[in-house]
């Protein structure tokens, strides 16, 4: 089958990479799963189905950190205020109360990978 | 850019955590101070709590603030006559006399959620022109928005955006804050101005919110608890 043409760079959206920490109560556990329900969960609460369209939101399972609790979100450029707000509004993963630190907001997946590396060390 | 959190509760108020564990949250999320805030039965032990905030401050390298918050007119009424004792006071809004009157009080630094509990929005263009005379912030809590759902939520919201709007067009003070009841609840400096940003406010003044606001604030009861203050306008040179 012929694969469809890909758009033009100047017409793709414009993406933005949000790199958090999971500061979660000491000696509680929780898997991703539960954090990435938890996003779509609260984003479909607060802005609605038609909302979240509008955000091109998607969580990069590749990206968690299971052992620092980091992780990386993506969006388009001009939904970043709209995604911290709705990551700032989870407060709970099953029992396990939790806040959310945003680490850095950036414009390519190299930049996020670098803070990522960094927090390693 | 310092950012300050200008409204969390500790176990002496209506809160569940310690000073310590509050410094400790507000240390990792990068602010720069937080302003404790207690209720009036706590007005005679301030001397040991101020004491145990200067300790926790030195050990964690933060800012911390006291704050006395007044539910009625009698204790607005008392706060504001012993108003040198403490950093800053609040009025807990809701009730439209107390609104009123908070924003008529030169003495008043913050007039807390006065949408609350309310079918409006507790404020009016008159209020919010008293306000920016007296020098009275008004403030924005993330709480009421996280703690909330659906109708209750959207109602809070609807409040919210007006109270914005009109503190906007009048240049009244805007502070944001988390409201927190623990330290769980404590929120990223980031989280609080894209809540600002949902308000209605640009980048760079949701920011002012959270940073030039509570600066100006920290800097005027500076002024005032100094022996040189008088009254506003009058000091000892």
């Amino acid at each position: 089958m012929k694969r469809m043409k890909v758009l033009p760079l100047s017409l793709r959206e414009k993406k933005r990479y949000i790199a958090f920490k999971v500061i979660h109560e000491e000696g509680e556990d929780f898997p991703q799963e539960d954090l990435i329900s938890a996003i779509w969960n609260t984003f479909l609460d607060f802005y609605g189905e038609h909302g979240v369209s509008t955000l091109s939101l998607k969580v990069l399972k590749d990206l968690w950190r299971e052992k620092s609790k980091v992780g990386v979100v993506r969006c388009n450029h001009i939904s970043v205020w709209k995604v911290i707000l709705g990551l700032g509004l989870i407060s709970r993963l099953g029992d396990t109360k939790i806040t959310i630190k945003i680490l850095k907001v950036s414009g390519t997946l190299k930049k996020i990978k670098e803070t990522l590396q960094q927090l390693k060390k | 850019m310092k950012f300050f959190d200008m409204h969390i509760h500790t176990k002496f108020s209506e809160g569940e955590s310690t000073v310590e564990e509050i410094a400790q949250m507000a240390k990792r999320l990068g602010l720069a101070g937080v302003c404790l805030v207690y209720y009036i039965n706590k007005f005679k032990e301030r001397e040991e709590l101020e004491a145990e905030l200067k300790e926790v401050e030195k050990r964690y390298d933060i800012k911390l603030f006291m704050g006395f918050k007044a539910r009625n007119l009698k204790e607005l009424r008392f706060l504001v006559e012993k108003r040198r004792e403490y950093d800053f006071l609040f009025v807990k809004g809701g009730d439209l006399k107390l609104n009123r009157k908070a924003v008529e009080t030169p003495e008043v630094d913050i007039l807390t959620h006065p949408e609350f509990e309310r079918f409006d929005s507790g404020l009016n263009h008159i209020m919010v022109k008293l306000a920016k005379k007296n020098n009275v912030a008004i403030e924005f809590n993330f709480r009421e928005v996280m703690t909330t759902s659906k109708v209750t939520r959207s109602n809070i919201l609807k409040h919210l955006r007006l109270n914005m709007m009109l503190c906007k067009k009048y240049g009244t003070p805007i502070v944001i804050t988390s409201g927190a009841v623990s330290h769980w609840e404590m929120k990223d400096p980031l989280v609080l101005s894209s809540f600002g940003i949902l308000l209605g406010l640009d980048i760079k003044d949701a920011k002012r919110a959270l940073s030039e606001t509570p600066m100006k604030m920290i800097k005027m009861v500076r002024e005032r608890r100094s022996k040189r203050w008088i009254r506003p306008g009058v000091r000892i040179v």
